[in-house]
């Protein structure tokens, strides 16, 4: 077991190493200057190349990729172009905020995707199922952001019960989980957010829970005359596994792929921060976000896959 | 990190700004970010608008007060301004006394000649890169500085020019006393800004908000923040602003989109327009293709129907037929092509040119750049009635604006581009355009257009410092590039604005810069 | 967007009940069987065949042209002089866009997915089948790409190489090359573990044709499902980027980029504003109904 976790923990290494060249190499093939945001629209060709030679944009892009490589193994991702400030700074605020929308939009994907799921897995072909079923793909179908438009139409402007944008009256730093002062501005996007979790979960969960009942086990359970409901715990204790790795991707997923929900948000996350960093081609900003998103993606899975077995002995790794 | 931080701080206090009589102002901005407070602020001139005039002031300010006439220059840090009676080159500039930087530390001549560094000279050792490349616009003919008292300076420009005091308006001044105690880390320095503007910072959520309250001991004692607290907000997307106002959550909104403003009004929000120094413009190629001919350039003008584009932005336009709006002092009576579908056929025929294949190089957003998907293809439709064939290349703002700082050479296919300028001061308004020593990458004479009778017409003016002949001569430049047909003009923002109503005081000035000091926020 | 990959992420493989394919004679005939007698995926199957031939034949049946503009019909509701369902910001008629945006909208779904399958597929069943330092190399680089979320890796790419049709379909096959290579090596390797083909081997049939007769009748199933339950992410996708300005570029009629346009004048006429997230939702339904039936109808786990 321990060699076997060794094992994929190493594995990590060479995938993180790839990771960061395609972060480097995406953001050069990029047309337009790095730049670009500090250069005002008219500036002329001598200023700009005053400009790059100051930031040490001028190097060749192979050098350029080993210094920043070397800064980023000691923890240094440079500092934001636009702002100044530090890239990891800009980047674990702002994952702070999306981790915040997916610590809410996971558990309620789970709750609701769950017993969902779990109710239509009971009665497979019956039409709760299909109507799970039918929900589910709704789910995984809404173009969210648009939900998101919509949902601000109905909540914001026309009745005036949530707010449209943002983090609340004081931002990121003033927000206070259990004011609903604040707290009301984390319901849009959180449903908003939950909608695809919820559709796949009630799916996972299904498929689960229907192929379990088919297994020996159960009719084993239900000859020794357990109740229905005593059955179905059963079941749902040993689907469980399955269920929980599933959130546990999503919540991975969730922290790089919110992009378009923050944008019709504002929500100062960072999918928010990685398209304001494309807008402005703030390279540093840039590569750091898709690198350090993309490295907790890789830790995401390779955590869910370490726990898998923990959690449930019938699976054994060599 | 910042989850364990929002975690931990449940218990506390949630923070409510003080209510007193002047209430809080909550801007939602069109910016994308919060503006650099570093002195000159990105972000364009809602950098300038918000951030830049009101932490800092410049020698030279604009006076925002009235709004029934264009804005133009008027006394700021310093008093008074003269051109050097023996040396066209040396502008004497005398300082305002008595000013205090928001630190506490006094204002002197010292302060300009190294604010002087910190934007102009590499060799300095406050010489700030991402500031040099913001000010280098307006910096262009600086030579050098020097310090004749502690209240007088002279500059010296690389060549004779007329218009420095408004190249100097836009050169903002920031502390050398907070510079130096931050041992000029400028991180540091846009977390404690300290100017002498009309307002103080007052805390920073990056890339959420900004805060300002008011600098009572403003040396402008008319100007002293009227409101308690000014709250800025990056708000890039229009649909998200109006949302925004809508649910009560900001009370002043930049630029709401102009199909949003019927809504906005039924909710009894105030609607604010007024002309400003801003056009929507095509600037031309005139080395390659059929701009190149002057009845080319004029048929595109009379194959415009403004006033469809007026209708297509609800009215929030005023039609464009000239480079400047006609309130500018020097508009003159310029050559109007008023829509006239036959003359352009007729024009487009004497050329040679039918169909008259185009390119127009435009952007999907952008600063100033109103609504440019539908208005370009607006603007193609009217095009295509008269015999044009117009392909459009759309791309994104920073694209564009490489193309535009590029020039024609690195572009030779492109016909034209569709870059929305500030038109404030003689300089940005008329001359880069059509010198040809503003030749693209060099300038913003995109096209490379060059015409020796304007050359010598710009020469005239930098030479010449009397306010009334140089007037003169530079409505005889607008004139010059109407009759030249040197863009194709299209049409001048009028800079909506949404406010809720309890929002009182606010005077729109015909500028981009604004002043919000005389505004206060009802109950 | 949330990473809608993630739904098919446990990689296919077959049901210990079912044997391969290629022993059961007429596995084809039953899925058919199977296909013919499952009323939902029929019904899905015949919106989408309709989806389809709207597009095909936009020319024939769009009622005016999607570029014609006309400032003075702008933003009308539905029903407005035969403008059935009312016009956009141009005045140009929205059923008539909304068709043609179907062209682009199935282009960007359909294209990068056949694409990534083949490229993806035969990345796979050439690493599964050889397997070793071959199969190591193929799937590492993979797996490096895998190791992005993929609406992250498609922003990322597509903010990198600019919008555009082109680029999109570029970007989206990008992203989808390695989780189709990923299905394609995981049922080749099962596959090849299996008896038959070592018996086929030891009765002299060379590698091509193993690979021809067994390995590709039983890696087609699994791929084809994939790949069909990918249409929608793909359609998703492609009008996300378009909505965030890093898509199809205007006055091409793109249902993403008409949501993203009329956003602005979703106040003048809510119900107009809506159709294009109408349109991307119904679409994305269709195609992931009949992807569900055509999986239940091959009888793949996935």
């Amino acid at each position: 077991m321990i060699r076997y976790i060794l094992r994929r923990i190493l594995y990590a290494v060479p995938i993180a190493f790839g990771v960061s060249i395609v972060c480097f190499a995406l953001v050069y093939i990029a047309p337009g200057d790095p730049l670009e945001t500090v250069l005002p629209p008219d500036a002329t060709a001598a200023t700009i190349a005053i400009v790059k030679h100051a930031y040490g944009f001028d190097k060749p892009l192979p050098v350029q990729y080993l210094i920043w490589l070397g800064h980023v193994v000691t923890g240094n991702f440079g500092t934001s172009i636009a702002t100044g400030r530090p890239v990891i700074l800009e980047v674990s605020d702002a994952l702070a905020n999306t981790a915040l929308l997916a610590l809410f939009a996971v558990p309620l994907a789970f709750v609701i995707g769950g017993t969902m799921g779990a109710v239509a897995g009971s009665f497979p072909g019956r039409w709760i199922d299909r109507a799970v079923t039918g929900i589910a793909v709704a789910g995984v179908s809404v173009p969210n952001y648009w939900l998101g438009i919509v949902l601000v139409i109905f909540f914001s402007v026309q009745y005036m019960l949530l707010p449209a944008t943002g983090m609340g009256p004081n931002g990121s730093t003033g927000f206070r989980l259990l004011q609903w002062n604040s707290a009301r501005f984390l319901v849009l996007p959180v449903i908003t957010l939950a909608m695809i979790p919820i559709g796949i979960l009630a799916r996972t969960t299904r498929a689960a829970v229907a192929e379990m009942r088919n297994q020996d086990f159960v009719q084993t359970l239900r000859a020794k005359g357990l109740s229905e409901w005593a059955v179905t715990r059963h079941v749902l204790k040993n689907a469980l596994p399955q269920i929980l790795a599933v959130m546990g991707l999503q919540f991975g997923y969730l922290l790089g792929g919110s992009i378009l929900v923050e944008t019709v948000f504002t929500w100062p996350g960072s999918g928010f921060l990685l398209s304001k960093a494309i807008i402005n081609r703030d390279v540093p900003v840039l590569q750091g976000t898709i690198l350090i998103l993309s490295l907790i993606f890789v830790a995401t899975n390779l955590v869910v896959d370490l726990l898998q077995p923990l959690i449930d002995p019938r699976i054994r790794r060599g | 990190m910042g989850l364990a931080a929002l975690i931990l701080g449940l218990s506390a206090a949630a923070e409510q700004p003080a209510q007193a009589g002047g209430g809080t102002l909550n801007i939602a901005m069109t910016a994308g970010d919060l503006p650099a407070m570093t002195g000159n602020p990105d972000q364009g001139f809602e950098g300038y608008r918000f951030v830049g005039y009101n932490l800092y002031d410049s020698l030279v300010l604009w006076d925002l007060s009235k709004a029934d006439k264009p804005s133009d220059i008027k006394p700021g840090l310093a008093t008074d301004w003269q051109v050097d009676k023996a040396d066209p080159k040396r502008w004497i500039f005398k300082l305002r006394h008595g000013v205090k930087w928001h630190d506490g530390c006094g204002f002197s001549a010292d302060d300009v000649v190294w604010n002087l560094g910190y934007s102009a000279d590499p060799k300095s050792p406050q010489f700030n890169p991402a500031q040099f490349a913001q000010a280098r616009s307006y910096l262009g003919n600086f030579a050098s500085v020097e310090k004749l008292d502690d209240y007088t300076v002279a500059f010296t420009t690389k060549v004779p020019d007329s218009l420095f005091p408004y190249e100097i308006s836009y050169v903002l001044m920031i502390s050398p006393c907070r510079a130096k105690e931050l041992k000029y880390n400028w991180v540091q320095y846009a977390l404690h800004p300290s100017g002498t503007g009309p307002y103080r910072f007052a805390r920073m959520v990056p890339h959420q908000r900004l805060e300002f309250v008011p600098n009572t001991g403003y040396w402008d004692k008319t100007r002293i923040p009227q409101q308690d607290r000014l709250v800025l907000i990056p708000m890039p997307e229009a649909a998200t602003r109006t949302a925004a106002l809508l649910a009560g959550q900001v009370n002043w909104i930049e630029a709401p989109s102009p199909d949003a403003i019927d809504r906005l009004k039924a909710a009894g929000m105030q609607i604010i327009t007024n002309p400003y120094p801003h056009n929507w413009t095509y600037q031309l190629n005139f080395v390659k293709g059929p701009f190149t001919d002057k009845r080319v350039r004029q048929a595109a003008n009379y194959a415009l129907n403004r006033s469809d584009m007026k209708e297509l932005l609800n009215g929030m336009m005023l039609e464009g037929y000239s480079t400047v709006p006609p309130s500018t002092p020097y508009y003159g009576h310029p050559l109007i092509y008023r829509y006239d579908p036959a003359k352009a056929k007729a024009l487009l025929k004497a050329a040679g040119c039918l169909p008259c294949k185009v390119t127009f190089a435009i952007s999907t957003s952008g600063s100033g750049q109103m609504q440019p998907l539908p208005m370009n293809e607006l603007v193609k439709a009217q095009m295509e009635a008269v015999g044009f064939q117009v392909s459009l290349d759309a791309m994104d703002w920073n694209a564009l604006l490489e193309v535009t700082r590029a020039g024609v050479d690195k572009n030779p296919d492109i016909s034209a581009i569709n870059v929305s300028r500030q038109t404030q001061d003689p300089f940005n308004a008329l001359i880069r355009h059509v010198w040809t020593k503003q030749w693209a990458p060099k300038g913003s004479n995109w096209g490379h257009y060059s015409n020796p009778d304007v050359d010598r017409l710009v020469e005239q003016i930098y030479n010449t410092f009397d306010p009334q002949k140089r007037l003169a001569l530079l409505t005889r430049l607008n004139e010059k590039m109407n009759e030249e047909a040197v863009m194709i003009f299209v049409a001048h923002d009028l800079n909506p604005r949404a406010l809720s109503p309890q929002v009182h005081g606010f005077v729109q000035a015909q500028s981009w810069f604004q002043d919000l000091t005389p505004v206060t926020v009802g109950p | 967007m949330t990473d809608i990959l993630t739904l098919r992420e446990p990689v296919a493989t077959f049901t210990e009940e079912t044997p391969p394919a290629s022993i059961v004679r007429g596995y084809w005939q039953s899925v058919f069987y199977r296909l013919r007698h499952d009323p939902i995926t029929l019904g899905f199957g015949a919106i989408v065949a309709l989806i389809v031939l709207a597009a095909v034949a936009a020319p024939l049946i769009a009622p005016f042209d999607p570029y014609a503009q006309s400032i003075i019909a702008r933003l009308k509701p539905f029903g407005w002089r035969d403008h059935l369902l009312g016009t956009d910001e141009l005045g140009r008629d929205m059923l008539s866009r909304l068709i043609y945006g179907g062209r682009v909208s199935l282009l960007m779904g359909v294209v990068p997915v056949v694409i990534a399958a083949m490229i993806g597929g035969i990345l796979g069943v050439v690493g599964g089948f050889v397997g070793g330092r071959v199969n190591t190399a193929i799937m590492r680089t993979m797996d490096v790409f895998y190791a992005f979320p993929s609406v992250l890796l498609a922003v990322a790419i597509a903010g990198a190489m600019g919008g555009g049709i082109g680029n999109g379909m570029l970007t989206l096959t990008l992203v989808f090359v390695p989780p189709m290579c990923r299905v394609a090596e995981t049922a080749t390797t099962q596959i090849r573990a299996l008896d038959f083909i070592e018996a086929a081997r030891a009765s002299g049939a060379g590698t091509l044709t193993i690979i021809r007769y067994h390995v590709l009748g039983n890696v087609l199933g699994p791929v084809l499902i994939y790949a069909s339950s990918l249409v929608s992410v793909s359609i998703l996708l492609a009008s996300g980027l378009s909505f965030l300005g890093l898509g199809v570029r205007p006055p091409i009629p793109d249902w993403g980029l008409m949501l993203s346009t009329l956003r602005q004048s979703i106040y003048v006429v809510p119900l107009v504003c809506a159709l294009p997230g109408v349109a991307i939702f119904i679409t994305s339904i269709c195609f992931n109904l009949v992807s569900d039936g055509l999986r239940a109808a091959m009888d793949v786990r996935m």
